[in-house]
């Protein structure tokens, strides 16, 4: 077997609450108080003192799975199960505070559809400068130029006009069409569907399975559409409070997640 | 990266931390057609649905200079060091909008694209280097118009005079871009975490034209403050770039060396801690 993403223990911590005193002033207030060893000026009345106080949450605790080519990952859990957290870290957006992930091929992101796109700039302009953002070379998307607004439905006139002109549905085929044609190994998509209309979605979905059975590319895909993941993915995993709790199947995964909604 | 490799070669290996103390110049080039694009719309964006357009680029600067003719010149009467007014405060305004331009524009990396940065990877350093080119275009073109000044004063036989230093004016206008990077890039880093860290560099950069060579030649200063204008690396880039165009000025070959090595410094300490800043500030923005 051929695993192109390897994940082993990670962990991501995130600190809670105000993060020092929220003003350079204060924190150092705080910091010479600390120094000389003085009552801290910004402590609540019998509280702590904020610098130095430790309130940490782990959104990932110890996460390891294994990624093969050619596979469809579905992520599922509830809310602040670690979902997003996870996809950051697998982009490069955050740092994780413990353990590693390897990554074979070059990995295009989808975390968000229209990243960057700018309004006052025209719908042909964003094509290029949002397929820059997401990797793409120039000529990479002036060859796929005809094929992203195809597979947008933008009637051609629309394409040389601002896209803050744009219905908000026009907006998001645009968009989703450039990532569509990203040329990718590992493609990473958070949610990116619940945008768009029923028939655009399954358009999406179908897209992205042709990626994978016919190019070989590998899919990591979150979701709370139980629905698109089972037609999609072909593998699973659910996180619950950060942890790795069942991987498998995606319809096993699947009736994991829907059991495990009907407990609480 | 040194990790414990099997038979297997990862392209790409996240871990908690991996400092870089540079700029990663491979993976820009990679990127050099979004490069391409972001400096593209910066430009073009600012000006869609205006009046005047790139004209402001022009506009600016010349009402600028009038003003200072005015107030400085007139009103208080501050020295030029026999160069024509218009010539002097236009050299002035000119290097020091570019300064402060790609200083404000840079300062903002993190919170403009906080958005973007959250939700896409691509190396963070191009939006800094697309601001400064950016800030270097307009730059050229008011360079181009004080060039046109320049010649009319030359035909006319005023008190201007070039000399052999106009050759280093490229080295000091690339010292004058890394200074301003290298300090925006250092505030942006510093900012995410303290918001008003913003407000005080918008003041402070305002205050800061004071006391340098602006508006006023060096000669002017008494001899008991020049050392501190000598500590401002900012100083001999003024007084150079006069000194090699209009032929007054102070052109001290040691001091404008000290300048490039704080410059060196300054920009350096501001890529360590825009890398340091740039892998955890998503999670304290």
């Amino acid at each position: 077997m051929d695993t192109v993403v390897r994940v082993e223990n990670l962990s991501k911590e995130y600190r809670l609450g105000v993060i020092g005193n929220g003003s350079l002033y204060r924190d150092i207030q705080s910091w010479i108080a600390k120094l000389t060893k003085k009552d801290d000026p910004w402590t609540e009345i019998g509280g702590q003192s904020k610098v130095g106080r430790r309130e940490r949450f782990l959104a990932l605790k110890d996460v390891s799975f294994e990624v093969q080519r050619g596979d469809r990952l579905g992520i599922v859990g509830r809310n602040g199960a670690g979902k997003s957290t996870l996809l950051k870290i697998l982009s490069q957006i955050t740092a994780p505070t413990s353990g590693s992930v390897k990554i074979k091929g070059k990995v295009a992101s989808l975390l968000e559809v229209g990243t960057g796109f700018h309004p006052e700039l025209t719908g042909r302009e964003n094509v290029y400068l949002n397929g820059a953002i997401l990797g793409m070379k120039k000529g990479e998307i002036d060859r796929k130029f005809d094929e992203i607004v195809v597979f947008s439905e933008l009637d051609s006139e629309f394409i040389d006009t601002p896209v803050k002109r744009f219905s908000s549905g026009m907006f998001v085929r645009l968009a989703f069409a450039v990532a569509a044609h990203l040329d990718s190994d590992i493609l990473i998509a958070d949610e990116v569907l619940a945008v768009g209309d029923a028939k655009f979605q399954q358009k999406c979905l179908g897209a992205m399975r042709d990626a994978s059975e016919n190019q070989g590319r590998t899919v990591l895909f979150v979701s709370h559409m139980i629905g698109s993941l089972q037609q999609l993915c072909n593998k699973g995993i659910l996180l619950e409070h950060g942890a790795l709790v069942n991987s498998g199947s995606m319809d096993d995964i699947a009736d994991h997640y829907q059991k495990l909604l009907a407990g609480s | 990266m040194p990790t414990t490799k099997t038979c297997e070669d990862w392209d790409l290996v996240i871990t908690p931390k991996d400092k870089v103390l540079w700029i990663d110049i491979k993976e820009l080039i990679q990127y050099k057609d979004l490069l391409k694009l972001l400096i593209r719309r910066d430009f073009v964006s600012v000006y869609k649905q205006t009046i005047l357009g790139p004209l402001w680029f022009v506009f600016q600067p010349l009402m600028s200079t009038i003003m200072y003719m005015f107030v400085f010149g007139s009103i208080a009467k501050m020295g030029t060091d026999g160069i024509p007014q218009p010539l002097f405060y236009f050299a002035g305004t000119m290097l020091w909008t570019f300064f402060q331009g790609t200083l404000m524009k840079c300062q903002d990396t993190f919170n403009s694209n906080a958005g973007l940065y959250s939700k896409v990877y691509f190396p963070r350093f191009t939006m800094p280097i697309a601001y400064t080119v950016n800030c270097f275009f307009t730059f050229t073109i008011q360079f181009v118009l004080m060039l046109i000044f320049y010649v009319f004063y030359l035909i006319t036989g005023t008190a201007v005079r070039p000399t052999v230093w106009i050759l280093l004016t490229p080295i000091l206008i690339a010292q004058l871009a890394l200074l301003g990077m290298g300090l925006g890039i250092l505030i942006s880093a510093l900012t995410t975490k303290y918001k008003d860290l913003r407000q005080l560099v918008t003041f402070a950069i305002g205050l800061f034209m004071y006391v340098t060579p602006v508006m006023y030649p060096l000669s002017t200063i008494p001899q008991k403050w020049k050392v501190l204008f000598y500590a401002n690396p900012l100083t001999p880039i003024f007084e150079m770039f006069r000194f090699a165009f209009l032929g007054t000025g102070a052109h001290n070959v040691i001091i404008w060396g000290i300048s490039m090595v704080a410059t060196l410094l300054l920009f350096w300490l501001g890529v360590v801690t825009f890398n340091h800043n740039e892998k955890t500030f998503v999670d304290v923005i």
